[in-house]
């Protein structure tokens, strides 16, 4: 008992560090919230609510909404492009697939900024594809890709789609593959087999994936601002706004604590299903 | 029995250049409980797994009922199999587990209801119907397997090693409820074991594999009692060889003796050195001097010391060295008569003696 006493002090330089560098800001944020701007643009403390009505002003209504939709959309293609290729790894990778594995993680380890960067070399209307495009005489002009929705989802899914194949990865290793062959012997179809025990067998790894995915792409303003245009403004974009052009940190801090609150909801509904998940298995 | 249930003609499998089944023929009839019995990697799963439908043949043709069905995917054959490792869908509750294929059939939802309340009451789990499958013990999750198989009234059921993760207690238990469920069903059962103990109690037939190949096919008496080759009688129980050399007359000598084989055969020319085997149940152990108390007249006897006893319970095991310097096992029943722990000391001369017809004659 002695033993467990003495770990149990290593709680405190990271309940420490833990304390200082993120309750203290986040703090910070809620508390400058509810304040205002001064006549020279510094954010003063105060107690008012002007800010989260101003959040659900009809202006940004419409930026929250298609924030969660291109979240949402970048989540539905990261499973379905994800799902195949962290199958066919983790069943039949054979001795390739920590080759397989490492080839697609080493690009993240490239700053996200630039990797971003090199869509827009692809995309723009100059870009590398515009131009192959119109010498190989498909199109006659170039055809607009970047400054599109398409674009922004598209640099999204890029950006996190292997916080979808490391999950879903993981869960389809750990699949008794006997199992598989159970539904084919009960009479289901390829088809029917996969939906009827291959999807629910992995369901933990493609829970896991898209709140992976999710939570960070609601909140990116990387890819809105490199490959979107004016119609493309993301939540990410307005708070990084409110910061460093606009200079006005309350109202940048009342969006990001609805943010927050917004992701903690999806946090909690996803930590409940995964302990859920974790009953069954024991 | 009525009819080839199975057809199993000139069937290959290779691997690579591995031959993992190597020119296997065998007719299975119908409502027969049929084994393959064989050590590790002989080749029993891989000739399961091909007909389930889970591997192609190399060569050779597989008939269920007469139909040739090499070609055909699992999910059409009309056979179930039950798992080693089971298999469960644990997202699924017992009677979802066992309703899983009457619904891919499409089965009407009243009729699924009948049949899973049926194939629960066989296996004894009506009451555990909603339970999942983590939440069973393994003897549980076994029956839930054979039921959710059973369910669909195949028409040959396969089981591969049903048994080989339960304890031998639960083992045997199983051993005698799955033979009956067998019995009451009906249905023709393909069982791979490597316990030759499992495979003589509940077998119709053996068909005994080595490398591949069937070694020899036949009831559980026959493959016991005459083993073909030295690998049958090596794997089927423990067996005493000893080598002779053929004299004129069907006799075959060992040593300085000389014996009269019945079971000799055709085909052996003077002078051929053969394997004789002897099992050690059939061997009797006598002290040299005295009444003889096992040792029948018309036995044949040869000289040898105690090398060793193992102490059983019901018997000993003694290991035996013939003058010649060959070794022999003895398996000695305690009988009413005397104990096992009472009798001979290492190191002892003693009297062995077997009947002549229990020699068998390998090739
Ligand atoms: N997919 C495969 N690829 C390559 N070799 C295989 C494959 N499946 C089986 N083998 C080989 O074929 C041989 C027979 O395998 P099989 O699984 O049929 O043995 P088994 O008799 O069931 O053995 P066990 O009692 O250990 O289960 C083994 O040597 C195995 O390594
Ligand atoms: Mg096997």
């Amino acid at each position: 008992m002695t033993h467990k006493r003495f770990w149990e002090w290593f709680i405190f330089p990271g309940g420490i560090w833990i304390a200082l560098l993120f309750a203290i800001p986040l703090f910070l944020v809620l508390a400058l919230s509810f304040g205002h701007v001064d006549d020279f643009g510094r954010g003063v403390y105060g107690f008012s609510l002007d800010n989260y009505k101003d959040v659900f002003d009809a202006t940004y209504v419409p930026v929250l909404l298609r924030s969660v939709g291109y979240a949402l959309a970048t989540v539905v293609l990261c499973l379905l492009i994800g799902y195949p290729v962290a199958y066919f790894i983790a069943r039949y990778g054979g001795r390739y697939r920590y080759a397989l594995l490492a080839a697609l993680v080493i690009p993240f380890f490239v700053n996200y900024l630039v990797r971003t960067y090199a869509w827009v070399a692809l995309l723009a209307d100059q870009g590398l594809v515009n131009n192959l495009l119109v010498d190989w005489g498909l199109t006659e002009s170039p055809i607009q890709m970047i400054n599109t929705p398409y674009a922004v989802i598209g640099g999204l899914v890029y950006g996190y789609i292997i916080f979808m194949i490391l999950p879903l990865y993981g869960s389809i290793e750990r699949m008794d593959p006997s199992v598989i062959e159970a539904g084919k012997d009960l009479y289901g179809s390829p088809l029917q087999t996969f939906i009827h025990v291959t999807l629910p067998a992995t369901q933990a790894g493609i829970l896991a994936g898209c709140v992976l995915v999710f939570l960070p792409a609601v909140g990116d303003f990387v890819s809105a601002q490199l490959l979107g245009g004016p119609d493309t403004y993301m939540v990410g974009n307005l708070i990084q706004d409110q910061f460093f052009a606009a200079s006005n940190w309350p109202f940048g801090s009342a969006l990001t604590v609805v943010m927050m609150i917004f992701l903690a909801v999806w946090m909690v509904f996803y930590l409940r299903r995964a302990s859920k998940g974790e009953a069954e298995v024991l | 029995m009525s009819g080839e249930a199975i057809g199993i003609q000139g069937v290959t499998k290779s691997f690579g250049d591995f031959v993992a089944v190597d020119d296997v023929n065998l007719s299975i009839a119908q409502g027969e409980f049929f084994s393959l019995l064989g050590p590790s990697g002989c080749g029993k799963t891989t000739t399961l797994r091909m007909l389930a439908g889970f591997e192609v043949p190399t060569e050779g043709r597989i008939l269920l009922e007469g139909e040739p069905v090499e070609k055909v995917p699992p999910h059409e054959r009309n056979v179930n199999m039950v798992f080693q490792s089971y298999a469960l869908f644990e997202h699924l509750d017992v009677e979802g587990n066992i309703a899983f294929g009457l619904k891919r059939k499409k089965v009407p939802k009243a009729e699924i209801t009948t049949r899973v309340a049926e194939a629960l009451e066989l296996v004894d789990l009506s009451s555990r119907a909603k339970a999942r499958p983590n939440e069973l013990s393994g003897g549980q999750r076994q029956r839930v397997a054979l039921a959710r198989a059973l369910v669909n009234r195949p028409r040959v059921l396969l089981l591969d090693e049903p048994l080989g993760a339960l304890d031998l207690k639960l083992r045997r238990q199983m051993q005698i409820e799955l033979k009956a469920i067998q019995r009451e069903v009906g249905i023709t059962f393909v069982y791979v074991t490597h316990d030759q103990e499992e495979a003589l109690s509940m077998s119709d037939r053996i068909a005994v594999m080595s490398e591949g190949r069937v070694a020899q096919c036949g009831p559980p008496e026959e493959v016991y009692e005459h083993p073909k080759e030295e690998f049958v009688a090596g794997f089927i129980g423990i067996s005493n060889l000893l080598e002779g050399k053929v004299e004129s007359g069907g006799r075959v000598r060992i040593g300085d003796d000389c014996l009269a084989v019945p079971d000799l055969g055709e085909g052996h020319a003077d002078g051929e050195t053969v394997q004789i085997a002897v099992r050690p149940e059939k061997v009797a152990v006598d002290e040299f001097e005295g009444e003889p108390y096992r040792i029948e007249p018309d036995m044949f006897t040869v000289e040898g010391e105690i090398e060793s006893k193992v102490y059983l319970g019901v018997g000993n095991q003694l290991t035996l060295k013939l003058v010649n310097g060959s070794r022999l096992v003895a398996l000695e029943q305690a009988t009413y008569r005397m104990r096992a722990d009472e009798q001979w000391e290492v190191g002892q001369r003693v009297k062995i003696g077997w009947h002549p017809e229990h020699c068998m004659v390998l090739s």
